[in-house]
């Protein structure tokens, strides 16, 4: 088992400025499958994210990364193996995109080591890959938001991760853009074997694409599994407090939440339960 | 910009770089013909050019002018380093408080009696470089907040830690009234009497801070998409972040510690190395640091020659031209520098 599930988490209590923002969280994500983070604001989810990426040390408990505590290993270890496109872009300095994404192979290269064919190559394929070709010689700050945050995927992905780690990819994209990416986050699992883990708002979405959902509120696990698991009115009303209905996709028959919306109130009392 | 580009202007700047320096040799109280600079420098001896042009251009001129030049290289790659560093296009050598240690570590040296003697890694260097280095510990202690430094808190700490230190420094002069003419001709930025020991005495430094200011390009690159991009590339943050600092105070205290305090061209040359560049820290810094000794050479020039024969301090010059350049910058780019 334990080459299938490659970054497990155990027991993990995480605190920011002495207040609990995840408490003995377990969760494992297996390699070739995409996970989904939902939950509400403020639920745990970038915390979790910055936890697994080693950016966060943990006040107890440990994420492991093919069976090592990510703290165990040395930083660049880390690197090769997991890479994060986090959600603030940061992108102030005006490289080219070539320029932001071949930093990418730091991890690879260490400090000084010259940029070799294979790094060139890699760069190459994962350029094409996310469809950034023709922008290569663009400078990042003149780019798009969905532009930049295709920078930001490739940055990570040139890392050559086994795991990769998404905050919120869709956040302030048009739909198109999402699709795209989240369609790239979806084939990086299925073809290459990579293990996804993805942060969304979209529960929708999360049905839509991901195969596994962890749910968390107020920094606790409430549940994961299949999305038809997970999705259920009774979890979601739990973790996000408002009456809803789930029904299915009609093309691709994942599960659909609709919340009950104030708007309803005429026709429906909102205190009158869904069936 | 491909390599081969880059290649050609930046042979370009250097060729620029050799003719300026040329003709510095031949600009002063007394003007020589640059057929005749190039003639005197062929002949060290003095056996066929004029004996008086061999003194002025070896003896009277070629240290000051390369050391304005190593100055000036080497306080635009530390601004370059310093800009990168606190993610912060107004960060140069003066503002961010290094050159202000640097200035008071060398006033404590030179009162102590110590001075540019012998060759390689002088006294006066080493002093400037600790309190360079405690100058930078103090301010990002103060600027930084989760990580981040905003401009404002940078501008205001690197302000009041300069102003302080530079009231510890005229205090010593007026405790130490001996001393008092040479630290103070040395404080006003200058190369006037500077001669080959200061050039040996500070040249090693500058090199070593240089050289090692270039090979973190890589970290310095990572470090402008913010810290936890960086960590999450594997880069060791702190230890990275260390070296900077080393490296760039090392670089500004070896720059002040021949030149005395020269603002401004920290900021004038990076800044003009990444709109030619490009923003990459391996193509920038050797850029900026030719850039920065083109800066430094012509307005050492100007210094020689404004009021001729009066020498006016290159450091007044850099302020008077530099100084409405960082205002015209913190006027213009003040909504994307802004927020903090």
């Amino acid at each position: 088992m334990a080459e299938l599930s490659n970054v497990e988490i155990k027991d993990l209590t995480c605190s920011y400025n002495g207040q609990t923002v995840l408490a003995d969280f377990c969760l494992s994500a297996e390699s070739g499958l995409v996970l989904a983070i939902i939950g509400p604001n403020g639920a745990g989810k970038t915390t979790l994210l910055r936890a697994i990426a080693r950016l966060l040390r943990p006040r107890r408990g440990a994420v492991l990364l093919g069976g090592e505590d990510v703290w165990q290993l040395p930083p660049r270890n880390v690197a090769r193996q997991l890479a994060l496109a986090p959600q603030t872009n940061g992108l102030s300095l005006p490289l080219t995109v070539e320029q932001a994404v071949v930093l990418g192979r730091t991890p690879h290269r260490g400090w000084l080591l010259p940029f070799s064919a294979g790094d060139r190559a890699v760069v190459d394929r994962v350029l094409r890959q996310t469809g950034l070709l023709d922008l290569r010689t663009r400078r990042i700050t003149d780019l798009s938001g969905g532009e930049q945050r295709r920078v930001i995927l490739a940055r990570a992905l040139v890392q050559e991760p086994q795991v990769l780690l998404m905050d919120e990819p869709t956040a302030n994209l048009d739909m198109k853009y999402q699709t795209e990416i989240l369609d790239l986050a979806r084939h990086l699992a299925h073809h290459n074997d990579m293990t996804v883990i993805i942060t969304l708002h979209d529960v929708n979405q999360a049905a839509l694409y991901a195969d596994r959902l962890a749910l968390l509120a107020e920094g606790r696990l409430l549940s994961t599994g299949v999305p038809g698991d997970v999705l259920t009115p009774a979890w979601m009303e739990q973790a996000y407090n408002i009456p809803v209905i789930v029904t299915r996709h009609p093309l691709y028959d994942t599960p659909m939440v609709m919340p009950v919306v104030e708007r309803a109130r005429g026709r429906r009392a909102l205190s009158e339960k869904p069936v | 910009m491909t390599i081969q580009r880059y290649a050609i202007l930046i042979t370009g700047l250097a060729v620029l770089l050799a003719i300026v320096l040329v003709l510095s040799l031949g600009v002063g109280a007394v003007a020589i013909p640059p057929e005749r600079v190039l003639a005197a420098l062929a002949d060290r001896q003095g056996l066929s050019a004029p004996r008086t042009d061999v003194i002025i251009v070896w003896d009277l001129r070629m240290a000051r002018t390369l050391l304005a030049g190593c100055v000036g290289a080497g306080l635009a790659a530390a601004g370059a380093a310093f800009q990168g560093l606190f993610r912060n296009p107004l960060a140069d050598p003066f503002v961010v408080g290094a050159s202000g240690g640097a200035a008071l570590g060398a006033t404590l040296a030179i009162t102590a009696g110590l001075t540019f003697t012998g060759v390689g890694f002088g006294p006066v260097p080493l002093a400037a470089f600790v309190g360079s280095l405690l100058a930078v510990a103090v301010v990002y202690a103060v600027a930084e907040v989760g990580g981040e430094v905003p401009v404002v808190a940078l501008l205001l700490a690197g302000a009041a830690l300069s102003t302080i230190l530079s009231a510890l420094v005229s205090l010593i002069m007026l405790l130490n009234d001996r001393d008092l003419l040479e630290v103070f001709t040395w404080l006003m930025g200058g190369f006037s009497g500077r001669s080959w020991p200061h050039l040996w005495a500070s040249a090693p430094y500058l090199l070593v801070g240089l050289v090692a200011i270039w090979l973190l390009s890589r970290p310095l690159d990572a470090l402008a998409f913010g810290e936890e991009t960086a960590q999450s590339l594997g880069l060791p943050l702190t230890r990275a972040r260390s070296l900077i600092v080393a490296a760039a105070s090392l670089t500004t205290a070896a720059a002040v510690a021949a030149g005395g305090i020269i603002g401004f061209v920290g900021l004038i040359a990076p800044h003009a190395a990444r709109l030619l560049f490009g923003s990459a820290h391996r193509r920038l810094i050797p850029a900026s640091a030719l850039l920065g000794a083109l800066l430094l050479l012509l307005a050492d020039d100007l210094s020689r020659t404004l009021l001729a024969p009066v020498e006016v301090p290159v450091g007044i010059v850099t302020a008077l031209l530099g100084g409405p350049f960082f205002l015209y910058l913190l006027k213009t780019r003040q909504k994307e520098l802004g927020g903090g």
